[in-house]
């Protein structure tokens, strides 16, 4: 079943189907090639298959059936008329009511080469030959790789022959195919200019011309660091570009790719894609108490400039690199960058082992596709790809591949690179948490066991602990939560769990890395403590097989571990076949990494770049960066990718490097108006040309940084344990859900020091998103975020005028100016500067000042209230044990000395009305947008 | 071909519908609300409906179907006796547990109930009792998932969101879908009502039962209106400034609309939520004003209201009906919580002549098993979950009157006709609708999406 040679140079056949003179001939190939299969595959199941379910007792399956008809009475063809044949109007779906559109489904329907086909086939007459003859012209058509049909893919080989015979449109599967080597254009100094002008010169339009130093500075800034530029940053700037422009640009870059702020711009991109987390998700949404490290990980990795093929495997197979080293060499980060493949949610609970493996192992195998290989492999879980040469074999090949990897939090020493400030401190913090919840749940356990022991007395027995009294008979041992109100029974539960929740934090603070390990399936999950067993042996984990129809319970063909065959990169030159991996325990996921960053991979230097490119610019050149197959977006200039992508490779897969070719582009410092933009518009309406740039708004942690910058509040220390700023406080109190009770409330960090660091540091958890980051788009990570979105919606608006967390940083601005300068006039002033880095225009500045002191006079007679902070709170909740609502309390324990940002009731009338002014320029849409 | 499969870039119209998680267009002025261009105008629907609006009053816990409407005298003869059962994840000891109610037939069409219900047999000529429904997941989260948006992940499009996506708001000025729930969110929270992959225009609104019904929808308590309005002037002028600079932006007017929508949004909100227009005798009909049944006769009264105005979807979540152990407590507790509201509900709808074009669909994510296991070592009168038999209510909307359709074994434990995936409960929900789900798809990473994930049946025994 294996097709010998294949794609590389092709000529297109012009030895069509229609090219077959002899009517005859041409019918009956049609048929063969054509027909058959489509009433095959969609018609057959129904009508005629399966002799005791046909429907409308009509039979498709040969032509003496087809000429009888069904219920109707009517044949289903007359030979050369298909205007009256119902197999043909009825599969036009344009005949209703007099023939329903068939097959029923609206998305079974046929295309319109299958319909032409059957027309066609009508008209020759509806030849049917014998399935000898039907081979004999099946044979001779699979002896041509390519035809007007498209390409044959060999491929390791579908469920069936139609499938694995299936032809290719070639421009579908660009990114199967090799980089082609392109000259670069001449005439620009840099590459990319060369490639964008090319295209853009067949259209007539010029490129847009180079934005300002200001707007270039702040897009820069951004770009790199996720943080705005300071009034004296962009002042520097200036006196350098006014010198020479070119070596004050080319200096910014390599300072800013310098700051380890770059490291938490371009981590959190990673972030994104990978789905990054401090919960597992799910009923439990149990913590994962050391994910922060493998987010330092990757914070460090783009600081350091690791080169990207090393990211990749280490991310797959780090654990896999550091078993294999001298027990005394281990580099121990190599364990913390294997959590990636522990990012995705996943939770045992209630899902019988066997299943929870099964949900796990599809959710590796996509996110490694997804990541690293931008091929969306759920699209062949369960059948052969619908559109891509990507058969359910290799799914499940790269399923084996994870077939031995397990999961644990496993002890990983402290790096010197590692930020542990904060360690004690939030140790005390959980203990007391965790202290608190145990005296609880202790008491109440008392009170259950003093009421057992009186049982037991009155009884005459001897008193028995809950535990050692468990197995008894129920004669013979008091009722169950003896002694407990039903208020009491859910305040148990309740305490119960807290001490799960605190006890898991207590690990945040130990030596430990979400990690995994090659080891047979544990007979047990729960995701509230996965360890490793002592010596989990190198016995190679159990055959693995095709699962039809992605059950567990349908075991279909048996799979070696192995890679996707379509892309024709061999991972071994011994045995059968090319594309298996070992079948050891072992190095299964090394060697598919290395088979990812080999440089012969048609994909992975592709998908990043791509993904650079689309930080960068804001879209990406192919328009899927996670999904590069047929039905992704094409790439827009497929030769610039290729271009970037093999000089990528050629000089070390080092994203700096990358970033100051693109920086340095002039296609990059465009400016976002072009003089004809009209008219461009109306051909290029996406500017795929990219001939301007185009603005977009922050980003939600780029909104939140900036505020934070621009008041001079924020902290910007890097990495370390997650940091909880204040979010809405309703949100924070309100009760949420989890397996078996409420959760505990959301406390916010204590100090503003502490709170007011960058948002890739604050404590994510999927069940509780901070509403401020939600609102302005930050991503679900239950999903492999591909590209932000950045909808404006009418609650932004609310948020941003209304809420507390704005309310403080206006304050803090106010606060900022007030320090820094003595008179209204050059409190504005400055203001202004922070916020939108530019001096007020004079009409601007005085109408801002007449507005302040209009406020002025507001706020002399509004006072504000003061805001306290509850220090425990009364929850009620229905308790499921009972239905009967009950109370508890919680201790918010942080709020015992918190320290409170400044707020209106802490100030005077003076600061509330400059306040209202910084409060409207982070509202406006020149904060907001970077050009 | 090259397709794109992620939303086009918003006209200026879109934004200014953009209901994210608020109520968003609220306060759209009639000229804008009759420009087409907008995703919430109303759509033809596909086929003749049966139904306008749908009102989902969701259990979530799992109701059990043998303590409300599906009576098993043969598990009560069964009561504490060994069981041979295997369910779910449960292992070892299992027993019977027969029901702690008694069960009756009620109205002329002889629906069984069980006596906790006292108000619910003065509607149950209106009611259709389902019985052949059987979930996928047995645990809540997944469960709940699986029940609002049709698959388990918890990150596609709810059912409400796929019904606005398909049939338009018929009022501009509230949102399409609405979501009331007690103040704790049920598991998975918003995930529940999330627009998913469709346009964020859909996803659900939800109205918070304290505090602020939508965050930050005021501002601080030492700020006017007057204030508000004078700040918003003097951000336009700022914005208007910046605008001329930037005039091939074209998202810079839509943002600063949604400054005005904010605006009247404050006076409009609250009005929508304030019952005290309503009469007495319609409060005390829904059981405001009874510690039992005040929260949720309140969403019920809220849910008619939303309905009356237009409103596509209401959802109502009440929580508390897992009850594993002491099921007669729980169970009768969680019913009275429900009886007298959506008895009042049925009959106010009724009254309106609403009923007839709104569905009302009473469900949990899943049914309970006949029997359970020992937990902690005795006893324990509850039951587990169970995803091969459930029951559910519907109402109004085209659905049979007084009928029961489908039916489980002599214990309850597993459907037995009529038994439909979630997946054509779905359908049929969208078919009454005038919605076709094979046609109702969404282009989506690499393919055209749908509310059934692959395509389901119409439960045509429930229609009338």
């Amino acid at each position: 079943m294996r097709l010998v040679a294949l794609i590389a140079f092709f000529s297109v056949s012009t030895e069509g189907l229609t090219a077959l003179t002899n009517p005859e001939q041409e019918g009956e190939a049609l048929f063969s090639l054509k027909v058959y299969p489509t009433l095959s595959s969609k018609c057959f199941s129904c009508h005629g298959k399966d002799p005791k379910k046909i429907k409308g007792q009509l039979n498709l399956t040969s032509r003496e059936d087809m000429l009888k008809g069904g219920e109707s009475e009517t044949a289903s063809l007359t030979p050369k008329k298909p205007l009256l044949s119902p197999l043909y109007l009825a599969s036009t779906r344009d005949h209703e009511p007099d023939w329903s559109s068939m097959p029923p489904k609206d998305n079974d329907r046929l295309n319109s080469n299958q319909i032409r086909e059957i027309k066609r086939w009508i008209e020759l007459g509806a030849p049917w030959p014998n399935q000898q003859r039907r081979a004999m012209y099946t044979a001779k058509e699979r002896a041509k790789v390519s035809t007007s049909e498209g390409i044959l893919i060999e491929t390791s080989g579908g469920l069936s022959e139609e499938w694995t015979y299936r032809r290719y449109n070639p421009e579908d599967l660009w990114a199967f195919l090799p980089l082609k080597k392109t000259a670069v254009p001449p005439g620009s100094l840099n590459p990319i200019d060369a490639f964008i002008a090319r295209t853009l010169k067949e259209t007539k339009f010029k490129p847009a011309p180079q934005a300002n130093f200001r707007t270039l500075i702040k897009r820069a800034y951004y770009n790199l660091t996720g943080l705005p530029p300071t009034p004296y940053q962009i002042y520097q700037f200036r006196l350098a570009w006014d010198k020479n422009p070119s070596n004050a640009w080319n200096k910014l870059i390599d300072e800013l790719l310098a700051s380890p702020h770059y490291g938490e711009r371009w981590g959190q991109h990673w972030l994104d894609i990978a789905r990054y987390a401090d919960t597992g998700g799910y009923s439990n949404d149990y913590e994962r108490s050391n994910a922060w490290r493998y987010r330092d990980y990757v914070i460090r990795s783009f600081n350091n400039d690791k080169p990207y093929n090393k990211f990749v495997v280490e991310q797959i197979a780090g654990d896999e690199i550091w078993y294999s080293q001298q027990p005394d060499q281990r580099n121990p980060e190599l364990l913390i960058a294997s959590s990636f493949l522990r990012m995705g949610p996943w939770d045992p609970a209630m899902v019988k082992a066997p299943q929870a493996r099964q949900i796990y192992l599809d959710d590796i195998v996509n996110a490694v596709g997804q990541t690293f290989l931008s091929t969306s492999m759920r699209c062949f879980k369960c059948h052969d790809h619908k559109f891509d040469p990507l058969p359910t074999r290799d799914y499940y090949r790269m399923y084996a591949v994870f077939a031995g990897t397990q999961l644990a939090e496993r002890p990983v020493p402290f790096l010197e690179s590692e930020n542990l400030s904060g360690l004690e401190q939030g140790r005390n913090n959980t203990q007391k948490m965790l202290s608190h919840a145990k005296n609880k749940h202790n008491a109440l356990y008392k009170k259950q066991e003093s009421a057992a022991r009186e049982w037991f007395t009155q009884e005459g027995r001897d008193y028995l602990d809950e535990n050692s009294r468990r197995k008894l008979p129920d004669k013979e041992k008091p009722p169950r939560h003896v002694g407990l109100s039903p208020e009491e029974q859910g305040r148990m539960k309740v305490r119960k769990q807290d001490e799960w929740i605190w006890n898991r934090r207590m690990e945040r603070y130990k030596p430990m890395a979400q990690g995994v390990y090659n080891g047979p399936d544990p007979k047990t999950l729960n995701a509230r403590a996965m360890r490793m067993p002592k010596s989990p042996g190198n016995q190679p984990p159990p055959q693995s097989h095709i699962l039809m129809g992605g059950a567990l319970n349908a075991p279909g063909d048996k799979v070696s571990p192995g890679v996707l065959s379509a892309l024709k990169l061999p991972v071994t030159t011994e045995g059968d076949d090319p594309y298996k991996i070992t079948n050891a325990l072992h190095g299964r996921r090394l060697t598919l990494a290395k088979w990812i960053t080999n440089s012969r991979n048609t994909i992975t230097a592709r998908s990043i770049v791509n993904r650079v490119w689309q930080h960068h610019f804001g879209k990406p050149l192919a328009r899927n960066p996670n999904n590069f197959g047929s039905k992704g977006g094409k790439p827009t200039h497929p030769e610039l990718l290729d271009w970037l992508a093999a000089d990528f490779m050629a000089n070390g897969w080092k994203f700096k490097r990358l970033h100051r070719i693109i920086m340095t582009s002039e296609t990059y410092r465009q400016s976002g108006t072009h003089p004809a933009i009209k008219k461009l518009r109306n051909i290029d309406p996406d500017n795929n040309l990219i001939a301007y740039r185009e603005p977009r708004r922050l980003t939600a942690e780029e909104l939140r940084d900036s505020l934070l910058k621009t008041t001079g509040e924020l902290n910007p220390m890097i990495g370390g344990l997650p940091v909880s700023p204040e979010i809405n406080m309703e949100v924070a109190l309100q009760p949420r859900m989890i397996q078996f009770s409420l959760a505990p409330a959301y406390q916010p960090s204590r100090s503003p020091q502490e709170r007011n660091r960058r948002t890739i540091y604050a404590y994510r958890t999927r069940g509780q998103p901070d509403p401020f980051l939600e609102l302005f788009n930050q991503p679900n990570p239950n999903n492999s975020c591909e590209q932000r979105d950045s909808a404006a919606v009418t609650p932004q608006a609310l948020t941003l005028l209304n809420s507390q967390m704005m309310t403080d940083r206006s304050i803090a601005l106010a606060l900022r100016v007030e320090k820094e300068f003595d008179t209204l006039h050059l409190q504005v002033k400055r203001a202004v500067q922070l916020a939108f880095g530019r001096v007020p225009s004079k009409p601007e500045w005085e109408r801002l000042k007449q507005y302040v002191s209009r406020m002025h006079d507001y706020h002399l007679t509004h006072q504000a209230k003061p805001i306290h902070y509850p220090k425990s709170i009364v929850r009620s909740l229905i308790e499921e044990l009972t239905g009967q609502p009950f109370e508890y309390e919680e201790i918010l324990p942080v709020f015992d000395n918190y320290v409170p940002d400044t707020r209106s009731a802490d100030v005077t009338a003076e600061t509330r009305s400059l306040a209202d002014l910084c409060l409207l320029l982070f509202n406006s849409n020149e904060f907001i947008y970077v050009y | 071909m090259s397709t794109s499969i992620r939303i086009p870039i918003c006209s200026r119209r879109e934004h200014l519908f953009g209901l994210g998680s608020s109520l968003g267009a609220l306060a759209m002025t009639d000229l804008l609300a009759k420009e087409a261009a907008s995703p919430l105008a109303p759509k033809k629907p596909m086929h003749n409906p049966r139904a306008k609006a749908v009102i989902m009053l969701f259990m979530e816990g799992g109701p059990s179907q043998v303590d409300t409407f599906d009576p098993k005298p043969n598990l009560n003869e069964r009561h504490k006796t060994e069981s041979s059962r295997s369910a779910g994840l449960a292992t070892g000891f299992r027993f019977y547990v027969g029901s702690p109610f008694k069960s009756r037939k009620v109205g002329q069409s002889g629906l069984d109930m069980s006596d906790q219900w006292i108000h619910l047999p003065e509607v149950a000529d209106e009611l259709c009792n389902y019985r052949g429904c059987q979930a996928e997941s047995l645990n809540h989260p997944e469960a709940l998932f699986h029940m609002n948006t049709g698959s388990r992940l918890g990150a596609d499009p709810a059912l409400g969101s796929w019904v606005n996506y398909g049939l338009g708001s018929v009022n501009q000025n509230l949102p399409g879908y609405v979501v009331m729930s007690e103040l704790a969110l049920p598991q998975g929270g918003s995930r529940n009502w999330s627009n998913g992959f469709l346009p964020a225009h859909f996803q659900g609104t939800r109205l918070r039962p304290e505090g602020s019904p939508i965050l930050d929808l005021h501002p601080p308590g030492n700020k006017t209106r007057k204030h508000q309005r004078q700040a918003l002037d003097e951000l336009t002028f700022l914005n208007q400034e910046h605008a001329k600079k930037h005039p091939a932006h074209s998202e810079l007017s839509a943002r600063m609309e949604n400054y005005e929508l904010a605006y009247r949004m404050q006076s409009e909100v609250p009005g929508v939520m304030d019952l005290k227009d309503e009469p007495q005798a319609i409060r005390d009909a829904y059981g405001m004003g009874e510690k039992h049944t005040e929260k949720f006769g309140r969403q019920c009264l809220m849910a008619r209201r939303l309905v009356e105005k237009g409103v596509r979807f209401v959802q109502i979540f009440s929580g508390g009906w897992d009850s594993h152990d002491y099921l007669e407590r729980g169970h009768s507790s969680r019913i009275r919580s429900v009886d007298k509201p959506m008895t009042a509900l049925i009959k106010d709808l009724k009254e309106r002549g609403m009923l007839d074009d709104t569905l009302v669909i009473w469900t949990g994510e899943f049914g309970r098993t006949p029997d359970n296991n020992r937990r902690g070592g005795v006893y324990s009168l509850g039951r587990g979950h169970n995803i091969d038999a459930m029951t559910m209510l519907l109402a109004g909307g085209g659905v049979k009157k007084g009928a029961i359709v489908g039916a489980t074994d002599d214990i309850g434990a597993t459907a037995t006709e009529s038994i439909h995936p979630i997946r054509d409960l779905h359908v049929t929900i969208l078919h009454l609708l005038g919605l076709d789900d094979n046609k109702l798809t969404y282009f989506h990473g690499g393919r055209y999406k749908q509310l059934s994930q692959f395509g389901g049946k119409v439960i045509s025994e429930l229609i009338a």
